[in-house]
């Protein structure tokens, strides 16, 4: 994991310091949402559908420090809607840089190079910058022509000024593994510090409604993409959760592991779906049902899922559950390429990009949606 | 406008059909259909039908309004609500529209709903951004983007 010595060190300290105090449910990272409004409308995301006054919303800087400190995570991400948007975004960043809270700002880099001068290159603070593929694949996956030269020059100027610079892809349906590979070397000839990936949550709110990856594809998808990796490629996430991804390990959600707090409190039961809110992170701890969430619960809207915020908690707990989660985690570092004969067979097989599908002379057929796989 | 037809109460009924299914095995995860219920005054009549429409209103992500037994009417956005095992103990949560409070309401002192806001999740956008995405690689002019919705 290219992060940090002092970081994994923080991270992993923490995470032993709640197995040892008994923590049956602690957290991992904080999704601190300080706002849901957003430059972009990208096809699959969810959260930005509100009215007008709600996405005039903003977490003050006290609300977001007052999450930080309840919830107690050495790491919180800053998603949003766009956070780079939020009027005082410095403010909450260098609040949390003075906590010695490792931040990952996670923005679609629109606004970046203008807003730059706002923050101090520190070892506390990283970009994660919204980059779904190659140019093309990025530009319609956002909707917006330019979208990822933006992106890749908010990143080149960051990465200038001394900035740790990550990339955050999230793959849906239609994702050509090729050309995931090839924006892997694209971003690290940029100088990123490490990638991170995800499949997308089927959001029902979202506006394309056609193509989220079921776990079968999802596993596939991953398996022909991470396997036979490049040495140069660095990810700054769970090696074992990208082993999950890729069908070599097995968890149960862990909804906990990654709670959110927004302008509507503490979200139940997690990043990805609203079912009520809490006011203080406690409440959310003893007043959700765990029981209702997670595939193996059975509920609908989790059937899908294997997205990194109700997984890779569980990889964090897996490695640090006793010497042979800790050994896996040690192999899975260190097996950087993972050979594999068949994935790379997989790489041949023809894909048709989301993008390719042109409706003005197709015809989509809606009973592939229900596909199973026959293996 | 009347209340949600069989045709497009799908959700549910996909639902159970994905749960059906094996989810490690599922290819592709079947979408949400949407639900027209935009400008929907559901009869409230029985707990039942309170019941069902305030939870309705919660995944609408539209504003709604709500007029309490006292008269009195509160427009906002629902970003909360709680069943408990009678009507006084069930409550929604209301951010109401043109203040910063937030409002706790009893389901017991509700008198009448309306989906009165804007559906935000209800466009076309998606298919609009295919077509123009086309459209534009067609004839090989002008900017192809969705904007987000404006705030005013």
């Amino acid at each position: 994991m290219p992060v940090p010595i002092s970081q994994g060190w923080t991270v992993a300290t923490y995470v032993l310091k709640q197995k040892l105090a008994g923590r049956k449910r602690y957290p991992f990272v904080l999704m601190l949402e300080p706002l849901f409004r957003c430059n972009l409308a990208c096809a699959g995301c969810g959260k930005i559908q509100y009215p007008a006054h709600i996405l005039k919303k903003e977490l003050s800087p006290e609300e977001c420090f007052k999450a930080v400190d309840e919830c107690g995570t050495p790491m919180v991400s800053i998603p949003g809607g766009e956070p780079l948007m939020h009027s005082q975004i410095d403010k909450i960043v260098e609040g949390l840089v003075a906590r010695k809270k490792y931040i990952y700002l996670c923005t679609n880099a629109l606004l970046l190079k203008e807003k730059l001068h706002l923050f101090k290159p520190s070892k506390y603070l990283t970009f994660s910058v919204h980059v779904d593929g190659q140019r093309e694949h990025h530009d319609f996956s956002v909707c917006r022509e330019g979208g990822y030269d933006q992106a890749v020059e908010g990143i080149r100027e960051a990465i200038k000024r001394g900035f740790r610079v990550t990339t955050n892809t999230t793959l849906f349906d239609g994702a050509d593994p090729n050309s995931v590979r090839e924006h892997f070397d694209e971003m690290m000839e940029l100088g990123v510090e490490g990638m991170m990936l995800s499949p997308g949550y089927s959001y029902d709110k979202a506006p394309d409604q056609k193509h989220f990856l079921g776990r079968a594809r999802t596993r596939r998808l991953f398996r022909s993409i991470l396997s036979n990796r490049k040495k140069s490629w660095k990810f700054n996430q769970s090696s074992l959760f990208l082993e999950f991804l890729m069908g070599k390990q097995q968890y149960k959600c862990t909804p906990w592991g990654m709670p959110t707090y927004n302008v509507f409190g503490w979200q139940k039961p997690c990043y990805l779906l609203q079912d009520g809110y809490a006011d203080t992170f406690q409440e959310l701890l003893d007043s959700t049902e765990w029981q209702n969430y997670g595939t193996e619960s059975g509920n609908p809207k989790c059937a899908n899922c294997m997205v990194h915020s109700g997984y890779e908690a569980s990889a964090m707990d897996h490695t640090f559950s006793g010497l042979r989660g800790l050994w896996e985690a040690a192999r899975s570092n260190f097996t950087t390429t993972y050979e594999d004969p068949d994935a790379l067979q997989m790489l041949n097989e023809p894909v048709k990009p989301v993008h390719a599908f042109n409706p003005l002379v197709q015809i989509s057929n809606e009973s592939a949606a229900m596909e199973q796989t026959r293996a | 406008m009347s209340a949600p037809s069989h045709a497009e109460r799908q959700t549910a009924s996909q639902a159970t059909a994905n749960a059906e299914l094996d989810p490690e095995k599922l290819e592709v995860a079947a979408g949400t259909a949407r639900q027209n219920v935009e400008g929907w005054v559901p009869e409230l009549a029985s707990e039942s039908e309170l019941r069902s429409a305030l939870e309705q209103a919660f995944e609408y992500r539209g504003d709604v309004t709500m007029t309490r037994k006292d008269g009195t009417k509160i427009e906002g956005y629902i970003f909360d609500r709680s069943n408990g095992s009678s009507l006084a103990t069930s409550f929604v949560r209301i951010l109401p529209k043109d203040t910063n409070d937030r409002v706790r309401v009893s389901y017991a002192e509700i008198a009448a709903l309306a989906f009165s806001g804007r559906d935000p999740a209800a466009g076309k956008s998606w298919e609009a951004w295919v077509k123009k995405y086309w459209a534009k690689k067609s004839t090989g002019t002008g900017e192809a983007s969705i904007q987000p919705d404006a705030l005013d």
